[in-house]
């Protein structure tokens, strides 16, 4: 029975391994498993070639093969008979099907050495159902979003647009943001990465579904899946990642035995048992602000229409993160704010304890009673201003201060310094909550101690 | 000769995968069953079900060249086996425990990489034909830079 290739989408998530059969110019048959049989259009796949010699070597040989793909929900199984057309080692197929590779491949420590070597593609001359495959019939489950979802998708994009144009703050319009995929979407597992180009690295400002814990988290760009997806500035949308993390060990374990040097593997931010992945790149033109990233436990939770639809969603994310990174001063001539009720005069509260905070030079990290608290420019600012305060007893500072201060290494643009000072203060409210930074206004703000503190730099 | 890997490749859990080409080298796939050895692997045997392994047979009868690749789910450790057909013929009643049995394992492994047992239970299995093949050659097919390298 002959299907449109269009119906059987499905099958190229990756879920379930696809196979490839082909023959050389004798007929002699060679059959493996293939790690992701691409959809292109309705007449056309693409397989990807890694390490497939025979299959590579049988194709020249012989342009003609049999895939079969299986429909990850059901197991229906279908057959394609495949007339090979040419392999593609660079363009936009290329480049969509190797970042999944690339990502799979960064993360299990296997960069450089799994990767993709072309595209190959293939006309489907006929696709058709293994009929008899399964002892019942299949459960008839919709693909794609009904008219409801729809609906309330364009509701959801209403109502983040509506929260990203109100925001008065970064930390505000990115946790409005990621309680909208919740809320419209139950993404329950999500993540806010921003780029520091300073360091070429992304720390996590949001996060929901994790805790705490999630925030300050850092990936140097390149690294694991959503570094890949930082640095090809190219969405990423894995399905099986337990399957593709195997498939990639499996490599990794066979190059062991081989001379190649391997870097240790980086662990899965976030869900230990993820089963899906979304990433998305924030950025404005060329330049990257950051990535926004899901999970979730099941293999089929994202689909193509998510991808699309927050794709749209991560253009408004990323110009209004840029918006409120551009607004963090205030204005020349305005005045200083009133102090604000919620930030009481440290010196009214009765002192309890007393915090040691200790800064490694070498390594710009700053240490609290011996546990680590924050590092890089962040750490600079908290030093500068704990330092002053304790010279001085100011308390009350501005981001130009800290902007005109050479010795904080802030970028002369883009400095994403109200990014820094937003991370700055969740670690102390995770780590030493006795000392705060307190937002008095737009462009200023306050260092709050409740305990006595000690300084030491080493 | 690589013991443990043949060894493995008796381990119950295996997908397994045959290949073959029509006499104008126009290739064809299904999925196996089971496979059994009982010569270290002089000859294999492959259980292959009726439903679905049709043109597979009509294959066979004319080109008699097949490849046979057994795969661990988990791991990836995959062998192919490429040979000569010696006989394909409808698998005898004493045989379905056996077919039975491997898919039972294979169920069991797919469930634990999410694959729900239940599912993987609707693949027809029974009736089967059992096709014996002499290998001629094995091959290392686990994912990585020996994928395709020979090892007998």
């Amino acid at each position: 029975m002959s299907v449109p290739l269009a119906d059987i989408r499905r099958c190229f998530q990756g879920v379930i391994p696809s196979i490839i059969a082909t023959a050389d110019k004798t007929g002699l048959p060679n059959v493996v498993y293939v790690s992701q049989v691409y959809f292109v259009d309705d007449r056309h796949v693409a397989l990807s070639c890694q390490f497939f010699s025979k299959t590579r070597r049988n194709l020249d040989e012989n342009p003609v093969a049999c895939a079969e793909v299986m429909d990850p929900v059901t197991l229906q199984s279908y057959r394609l008979r495949l007339k090979f057309l040419r392999s593609e080692r660079s363009g936009p197929l290329f480049e969509t099907m190797s970042l999944r590779i690339d990502a799979i491949a960064s993360h299990t420590g296997m960069a450089g050495v799994f990767r993709l070597i072309a595209a190959d593609v293939f006309e489907v001359v006929r696709a058709e159902m293994v009929t008899g495959f399964l002892t019942e019939a299949p459960v008839d489950v919709p693909a794609g979003a009904s008219l409801e979802g729809m609906r309330t998708e364009m509701r959801g994009l209403q109502w983040v647009s509506e929260r990203i144009n109100r925001a008065v703050g970064l930390e505000a319009l990115l946790s409005s943001v990621l309680e909208a995929l919740e809320e419209y979407f139950n993404f329950s597992h999500t993540s806010v990465l921003l780029h520091d180009e300073a360091n070429h690295r992304l720390t996590t400002m949001a996060s929901r579904g994790y805790g705490a814990s999630g925030i300050g988290a850092e990936v140097a760009i390149g690294e694991g899946l959503i570094g890949t997806v930082a640095r090809e500035r190219r969405l990423l949308r894995l399905t099986s990642l337990d399957a593709d993390l195997r498939y990639g060990r499996a490599i990794r374990r066979e190059a062991a035995e081989g001379s190649h040097a391997l870097q240790a593997e980086i662990p899965l931010p976030g869900l230990p048992d993820a089963q899906s992945v979304l990433a998305i790149p924030l950025t404005i033109g060329d330049r990257l602000v950051g990535v926004i990233a899901a999970e979730d436990r099941d293999p089929m939770r994202f689909s193509e229409w998510h991808e699309a639809y927050l794709d749209i969603l991560a253009n408004q994310i990323a110009l209004g993160i840029d918006r409120m990174i551009e607004r963090g001063d205030e204005p020349a001539d305005s005045p200083a704010p009133a102090e604000p009720a919620t930030a009481a005069p440290s010196s009214a509260a009765p002192r309890r304890c007393t915090r040691r905070l200790t800064y490694y030079r070498q390594d710009d990290a700053i240490f609290v009673d011996d546990e680590y608290l924050i590092r890089n420019i962040p750490a600079k600012i908290l030093w500068k201003v704990l330092g002053e305060s304790m010279r001085t007893g100011r308390t009350e500072f501005s981001n130009r201060e800290m902007r005109v201060d050479p010795s904080l290494g802030l970028p002369p643009v883009k400095d994403n310094l109200e990014s820094r000072l937003i991370l700055l203060r969740h670690r102390l409210q995770e780590k030493c909550p006795d000392l705060q930074i307190v937002s008095t206004g737009r462009g200023r703000f306050a260092l709050r101690a409740e305990a006595a503190i000690e300084m030491t730099e080493r | 000769m690589n013991h443990t890997r043949l060894q493995r490749c008796l381990e119950p859990g295996l997908s397994i995968l045959v290949g073959t080409a029509d006499p104008a080298g126009v290739p064809s796939c299904c999925r196996g069953i089971a496979i059994e050895s009982h010569d270290a692997f002089e000859t294999l045997t492959v259980y292959l079900p009726v439903a679905t392994s049709q043109e597979t047979i009509h294959n066979l009868a004319t080109t008699k060249q097949m490849a046979v690749v057994a795969t661990h789910p988990r791991d990836n450790f995959a062998t192919q086996f490429k040979g000569v057909t010696l006989e394909a013929r409808l698998a005898r009643d004493d045989e379905a425990e056996l077919v039975r049995v491997k898919l039972e394992a294979l169920a069991d492994v797919l469930d634990r990489i999410g694959v729900p047992r239940r599912t993987t239970r609707t693949v027809a299995h029974w009736p089967a034909f059992a096709v014996t093949l002499r290998v001629e050659h094995v091959f290392d097919q686990t994912p990585g830079p020996n994928a395709g390298s020979r090892v007998r």
